[in-house]
């Protein structure tokens, strides 16, 4: 069992690749809306941060500044790596201080991540000042590397009239509306721009990696006239192809997506976000039930190429056997709290041996969704609202449907250190609706 | 306290097997009685019934009285929703179901629900000391229940009593799983309907006040 683990987890000693990053936060001056610049802050000068594209293998070494002018972290969304690389509230990067992350990108997480601050109280108010940006693992036997791919972050923000990032005052009738629901801009994101034209050529398939870095806002996918065909979630492929008209991406979540060209050449149509009801009454938008559009698909005029062939099978994900589970962790979801209890960097609230295999049960007492992530471990949701999850993928953030549950299974794989679980709306992580599971080094369990 | 009465009463001794009572009498002699049992049940769940029947919860929780269907158990149909201005409200789900009911909320909560009007999911599990939104606990930023709940009413009962209605709430009743629609509301959560100016200080004002007179 121990050598199986092992050899599960085993580094390709050929493959590995040095890569040296260097990251640096910082403010800056942008144009992001008409007629006005913007004071943002920026990773490398950029909004979003630069896209990493590591290889599985890859030893990763990230040289990080911060040049902003409060403390920050970043944290490495969904990626398998050590406590101290995790960039969690724990390992706070002061102002004119460095850190280095350093990490070796695992075999099997081939997938869409992607990077933020983490710090705590401070998450909402530097990632909506620009602070994210995408990761892109691949792996060396993708099944779909011959196909074109898009990286889409999608994100939402909102201005004052002098075009600075409208930050209310928590007591203010928005900012309880913001602590509340999360904070929504009626400004969406694409990559940095506003309603920007992606193009195909009819028949052409691509693959679109979506990321969704907004604070609260979520997203339900559609691409009208299109089938969308769901090859993967936050870590990475399924076992097949799933066809869908429409999917939910809550916040923090990533799918990845195959798009099909068939519509005519020349023709245009634009990626929608259609209406989602996640909110409680008292403080549902009055404009929650339009539809906005986040892209133009913009077809070249040349004729229809032949689409290129996708293969049923994927890849095979490990089962991780509710049999081997030696805890059931529940976890009760209020508003702004976790187990009745609000965040306390002092305070472990679940603690568990290396190794262990166990299930979470989030349970969703209030009327709204919360997404909810852990950090350092991909898990497989079993179930929400008690239907069996219909395959088997990765994931980090399970959205907990309003009044509902959903369970996980999760193995504390390769590190131990202090884990962050929280609700991944931004508002309710800083008021603290977090916890800390502590993964604790042991003797080698003996097994047969 | 049940216990100790019996065991004064019989001077015998007092063991519990599957929630019967079994008692040894003076005389040696072992016996069961429902006198017994029925003693041992916690008067402040005993209370907390009456309390519930006699203020009418079942008005609006359902049921009616602790024998109809569905006591207690919340909203079932239209009848039972209330309109109130450009809101729809829901009478919750009373019973201690884990999901959809009292079942997750301390016994602090309800009480808390009870005498301050928070909304027991957004309010955190802590003793509350002030009414002063941000002092003592109090939320610094409330979410109240939503009217027509009768609570700025209830608030003026002695706390043992709306500990009373918490225990029989959470230890008194069967959970039913029914879930129940959230009431909607305006953004504040009813805070600018619940000002002192509307609803009046707690504790009330000294009596008399300008429209009363001293009975005697």
């Amino acid at each position: 069992m121990v050598a199986a683990v092992a050899s599960l987890w085993a580094l390709p000693a050929l493959a590995q690749r040095q890569v040296e990053i260097t990251l640096t936060a910082a403010p800056t001056r942008m144009a992001l809306i008409p007629g006005a610049t913007t004071e943002i802050f920026t990773y490398n000068g950029q909004f979003p941060g630069p896209t990493l594209e590591l290889r599985e293998g890859d030893r990763v070494t990230v040289h990080f500044r911060n040049e902003l002018p409060e403390p920050t972290t970043v944290h490495w969304h969904g990626l398998h790596l050590p406590f101290k690389a995790d960039g969690s509230p724990f390992h706070p990067v002061g102002p004119g201080e460095t850190y280095d992350y350093v990490f070796t990108i695992r075999p099997g997480t081939a997938g869409t991540y992607w990077y933020h601050p983490h710090p705590h109280h401070r998450t909402g108010y530097q990632i909506a000042k620009g602070l994210y940006g995408a990761i892109v693992v691949r792996a060396a036997d993708d099944p779909l590397k011959s196909i074109p791919e898009q990286v889409i972050v999608i994100s939402d923000n909102r201005f004052t009239a002098d075009g600075a990032i409208d930050l209310p005052a928590s007591l203010s009738p928005q900012g309880t509306i913001d602590q509340e629901n999360g904070r929504e801009g009626d400004v969406i994101f694409v990559n940095g721009k506003v309603m920007p034209t992606l193009t195909i050529r009819a028949g052409e398939v691509q693959r679109w990696r979506v990321i969704n870095a907004s604070a609260a806002r979520v997203y339900r996918l559609s691409l009208p006239g299109h089938k969308l065909l769901h090859v993967g979630n936050d870590g990475g492929l399924f076992e097949r192809p799933v066809e869908l008209d429409e999917i939910v991406v809550a916040n923090a979540e990533r799918v990845e997506l195959l798009v099909r060209g068939t519509g005519a050449p020349g023709s245009t149509t634009a990626l929608q976000s259609l209406p989602y009801d996640r909110y409680i009454p008292q403080t549902r938008p009055p404009t929650w039930n339009a539809p906005r559009d986040l892209l133009t698909l913009q077809y070249s005029p040349e004729p229809a190429v032949a689409s290129v062939r996708i293969p049923t099978k994927l890849r095979t994900i490990p089962v991780l056997d509710t049999a081997q589970s030696t805890a059931t962790r529940v976890m009760v979801l209020t508003q702004g709290m976790i187990n009745g209890r609000m965040m306390d960097a002092a305070r472990v609230d679940v603690s568990a041996p290396l190794d262990a295999t166990e299930i979470w049960e989030v349970e969703n007492l209030v009327g709204m969704d919360h997404p909810f992530h852990l950090h350092g471990f991909q898990f497989q949701v079993l179930d929400r609202n008690g239907v069996r999850e219909p395959f088997r993928s990765w994931k980090d953030v399970v959205n907990v449907p309003k009044h509902g549950s959903a369970r996980f299974i999760v193995r504390y794989a390769s590190y131990s250190g202090k884990w962050m679980f929280h609700c991944h709306i931004l508002d309710h992580e800083d008021h603290g609706m977090m916890g800390i599971l502590e993964v604790k080094p042991s003797q080698l369990t003996k097994r047969n | 306290m049940g216990s100790s009465r019996i065991a004064g009463r019989f001077a015998g001794l007092l063991i519990v097997l599957s929630g019967v009572a079994v008692v040894e009498l003076s005389d040696g002699r072992w016996t069961t009685d429902e006198a017994s049992a029925s003693e041992m049940l916690d008067p402040s769940v005993m209370r907390g019934r009456a309390l519930t029947m006699h203020h009418g919860c079942g008005d609006c929780h359902g049921g009616m009285h602790p024998a109809g269907a569905g006591w207690l158990a919340g909203w079932r149909d239209s009848t039972q929703t209330f309109i109130m201005g450009p809101f729809k409200t829901y009478p919750r789900n009373l019973t201690p179901d884990n999901m959809t009911g009292m079942g997750r909320f301390t016994e602090r909560q309800i009480f808390n629900a009870l005498r301050y009007g928070l909304r027991p999911g957004e309010t955190p599990d802590v003793e509350i000391t002030s009414n002063t939104p941000g002092q003592g606990n109090f939320p610094a930023n409330p979410k109240y229940l939503a009217p027509p709940m009768p609570w700025p009413a209830f608030r003026h009962m002695p706390d043992q009593e709306l500990r009373d209605i918490a225990a029989y709430l959470k230890r008194g009743l069967k959970p039913v799983s029914n879930r129940v629609m959230d009431s909607e509301g305006p953004p504040d959560f009813w805070r600018s309907a619940y000002t002192v100016d509307k609803i009046g200080p707690y504790p009330a004002a000294a009596y008399p006040t300008a429209q009363e007179v001293a009975g005697h």
